[in-house]
């Protein structure tokens, strides 16, 4: 038998370790079966055989970083570990607690049910009895150490034939974001069970393991059915037929399509706002999370000064898997000892974060107002927050964010087209076309600066002055470009135009003063560029649309495909990357943010 | 040294069934007994909603699953039968060497006894009526006698599934409850040696069997 990593000499130093070492392998063995968060995705990838795997023989892949500042054990072995396997539903009952407002759905709250209880305790013999002759000790320490790893074998079994091993592989083993989570709490006190929650709840108890001078004491009190608690995955949005989608022939093509990468799949943090509202530290999601803990007798978690927890759920909407937010507090060792109210820290995290919960404001429903724009990297006019927010995707979840300039996203959702296909091309082709797409406030300008070379920069300026003008346009859900002239040159003129509108371009790019205005050009020019091939097919209805814009100016579909050069491809390509950069760079933050998780 | 025996519960399997039932009991039992450093590797039933566990040693999940085979093809030719699989653990101790026997000795120390019967269940036969359930209603009476028989089949599954459950929790039991008989853990060994035996061709020899076996442990009875 090979006891690892026994740093003291003593045989009582020697059970000692056993037994610290026994209740961080039975609290690991507990988690790693009940919390999905907490669960190797793969166990079998990792062949490492870690330290802690060594002690009982019994690899179970990393630790939980929680279990490595488990001190107030280390400190008191007499102290029981008490686990509670918390079932956190989300409930449909209306609700005035401070947690339905910051959710931003009211109705909903969170019901949270104990259906498991675990209970770790090293008892030693009472003061009077005589201890075990120390000739016996030596060899005690061992045997203990071979019956914890039998019981640790069953333990770990045990903990997959409960009723609760179910739903963790209903969590674990789905993407699906589902009604439920589980989240645990390890302390060394716990309020009783009610007399209703005992007699619903069923005890076993494992024969006690000698560990002389004293016993390892484990039993678990869980309840046998789950089935009275709704456990569903979430239902998701209906499928609905859209029909106005980019690039349909009903669809006016200058029409703002708010940009959402995952649909209308919102990722918000709604639950843990609703359970820690105010004065809940936070940090930034992590993918573990450490015990929960709070008064037991409460089971809302409103006004709990800490969360531990590991949510897939969502709240309010659909979503993907939620990210996961765990909020810290001081190491238990920097506390007392004994915390009646259970509120001991578990010296799970490492920090602590004294930071507002403005991370959690950000991450609340959209449908919350927000009063204060900290967190938000541009303040939105007034008139623009509330109606656009309906444009905006649901990953934006903090208004205040939505202070980005509507076009951006849209633009760079042209930008990805104009990559996949030669659209952007037709730009070139066919200015007079875009040009009627082009709003009033541009169709001013260019009425007044008809160089082409200076087209543009006369854009722009009108771009930036007419900024609010341009986003209540976008409010009317009926965009129509800002730079939209109907008197412009004749199509004639067209091949001069698109080496000037290049050499435009580029001057624009270098020396934009509004984004706004070159996400407008960038947008003109994308949805009138001809193609780089003549497809007669694919670009007919664009070429019929931009005929009936044109008020009836007469465009044939031969217009659209005039012989190019490839060195005016490579150019314009050339030119499209450039722009792309340059939006890019300025709009780097709400690409980020678009990135899907 | 004491030889602790475990009788099982007994559970009534079909034949389908046989492989998944004593591949949970078997892996199970020898998880309990594998000492050495284990990798455990959990596996989901399937026609069951229950979980177990694995050494994740491949040599043994190997040896088990033919052991299971051979057991499979002994019930094929001996059908609706009680049978036991019996899987023991032991120690190889060398003999003292004499004039008659030079070989080594197992000291079996502890034995698990699977008990099964296995019925073969009457098929389903939709298109054809039952003669013994010909009802009243005789457009109705195959329908009835399908959906009796699927209900008995499904209640019969639902009692296979509680009565494995409780097959599991008594060798959690077991395991906990005995354990001074374990003989210490060598190093670099993972589980201890251990002999599956099923029932062999005739009855006869398999009661030889476990004669010899109890000749060998010196204890008078092995069944309890």
């Amino acid at each position: 038998m090979d006891l690892h990593g026994m740093a003291p000499h003593s045989e009582s130093g020697k059970l000692e370790q056993v037994v610290s070492q026994f209740l961080l392998k039975s609290l690991h063995i507990i988690l790693d079966s009940r919390i999905p968060s907490l669960h190797p995705r793969d166990p079998t990838c990792d062949s490492r055989v870690r330290k802690s795997d060594k002690w009982f023989n019994l690899v179970l892949g990393d630790r939980p970083a929680a279990l490595d500042n488990l001190n107030f054990w280390h400190r008191n072995l007499m102290d029981p570990m008490i686990i509670d396997i918390i079932l956190v539903q989300q409930g449909t009952a209306i609700s005035t607690s401070v947690g339905n407002l910051l959710s931003g759905s009211p109705g909903r709250t969170a019901t949270e049910t104990v259906i498991e209880r675990w209970l770790v305790q090293f008892e030693s013999p009472p003061r009077g009895i005589a201890s075990q002759p120390s000739e016996g000790s030596a060899a005690s320490y061992k045997k203990t150490y071979k019956k914890s790893i039998i019981f640790l074998r069953s333990l770990y079994l045990q903990t997959r034939l409960l009723p609760a091993y179910r739903i963790f592989k209903q969590l674990s083993s789905s993407s699906q974001p589902f009604n439920f989570d589980i989240i645990y709490k390890v302390s060394s006190f716990s309020e009783p069970f009610s007399r209703v929650e005992e007699e619903m709840m069923k005890e076993y108890r494992f024969v006690p393991i000698e560990a002389l001078p004293g016993r390892l004491h484990v039993s678990v009190t869980y309840r046998p059915q789950l089935s009275e608690f709704n456990l569903q995955p979430l239902t998701t949005m209906p499928p609905k037929i859209i029909s106005d989608y980019v690039g349909s022939p009903a669809t006016d093509p200058l029409r703002y399509f708010p940009s959402s990468y995952k649909g209308d799949r919102a990722i918000s943090f709604p639950s843990k706002v609703m359970h820690s509202p105010t004065s809940v530290p936070f940090q930034r999601p992590h993918s573990w999370t450490s015990g929960f803990h709070k008064p037991v007798v409460n089971h809302h978690l409103a006004g709990s000064p800490t969360v531990y927890r590991t949510s897939q759920m969502s709240y309010d909407s659909p979503s993907p898997p939620m990210e996961r937010i765990q909020n810290h507090r001081r190491p238990l060792h920097q506390r007392a000892p004994f915390y009646d109210e259970c509120q001991l820290s578990p010296p799970f995290s490492p920090s602590v974060s004294p930071s507002t919960p403005t991370y959690l404001r950000n991450s609340e429903s959209p449908r919350q107002t927000r009063a204060s724009s900290e967190t938000a990297p541009v303040t939105i006019p007034s008139p623009i927050s509330g109606r656009s927010s309906r444009y905006i995707s649901p990953n934006f979840s903090d208004p205040s964010k939505l202070s980005l300039p509507p076009l951006s996203p849209r633009s760079t959702r042209l930008d990805n087209s104009s990559n996949e296909s030669p659209s952007g091309m037709r730009l070139i082709k066919k200015p007079e076309a875009s040009r009627a797409d082009l709003g009033s406030a541009g169709q001013k300008v260019l009425k007044d600066n008809k160089d082409d070379s200076g087209r543009f920069s006369g854009l722009l300026s009108s771009r930036s002055s007419s900024k609010l003008s341009f986003q209540d346009d976008i409010d009317d859900c009926d965009f129509s470009c800002p730079f939209d002239v109907d008197d412009v040159d004749p199509p004639d003129s067209r091949i001069s135009q698109n080496v000037d509108w290049k050499r435009n371009l580029e001057s624009t790019s270098m020396g934009r003063k509004s984004q706004d205005a070159a996400v407008g050009v960038l947008v003109h020019m994308l949805r009138t560029a001809p193609p780089l091939r003549q497809d007669s097919s694919c670009y007919s209805s664009r070429s019929l649309r931009a005929e009936v814009e044109n008020d009836g100016v007469a465009t044939t579909a031969s217009g659209f495909f005039m012989p190019r050069r490839t060195s005016d491809a490579l150019e314009e390509l050339r030119s499209y990357r450039e722009m792309k950069d340059l939006l890019l760079s300025k709009s780097g933050t709400r690409v980020l943010t678009r990135e899907p998780p | 040294m004491n030889c602790e025996v475990c009788q099982l519960k007994e559970l009534e399997v079909e034949h389908f069934e046989i492989r998944e039932v004593l591949r949970c009991i078997l892996h199970t039992i020898v998880f309990h007994r594998a000492l050495g450093l284990v990798r455990p590797k959990v596996i989901d039933l399937e026609l069951f909603d229950i979980t177990y566990v694995q050494c994740g040693d491949g040599e043994l999940e190997k040896k088990i699953d033919e052991k299971i085979e051979q057991f499979i093809s002994w019930v094929e030719k001996h059908p609706n039968k009680k049978s036991q699989v019996c899987i023991s653990f032991y120690e190889v101790k060398n003999k003292h060497p004499s004039w008659f026997t030079n070989k080594t000795e197992r000291l079996y120390w502890e034995q698990w006894y699977i008990n099964l019967n296995v019925s073969q269940q009457q098929k389903v036969h939709s298109g054809k009526s039952h003669p013994s359930k010909i009802v009243v209603d005789p457009g109705g009476s195959t329908v009835d006698s399908a959906e009796n028989s699927l209900e008995e089949r499904s209640n019969r599954r639902a009692a296979l599934e509680s009565s494995l459950r409780e097959v599991l929790f008594q060798i959690i039991k077991f395991v906990n409850e005995k354990k001074d008989h374990v003989p210490p853990i060598s190093d670099g060994v993972v589980y201890f040696p251990y002999e599956i035996t099923i029932p062999s061709s005739s009855d006869s020899a398999f009661g030889m069997d476990m004669i010899k076996r109890m000749l060998q442990t010196g204890h008078p009875t092995m069944l309890s």
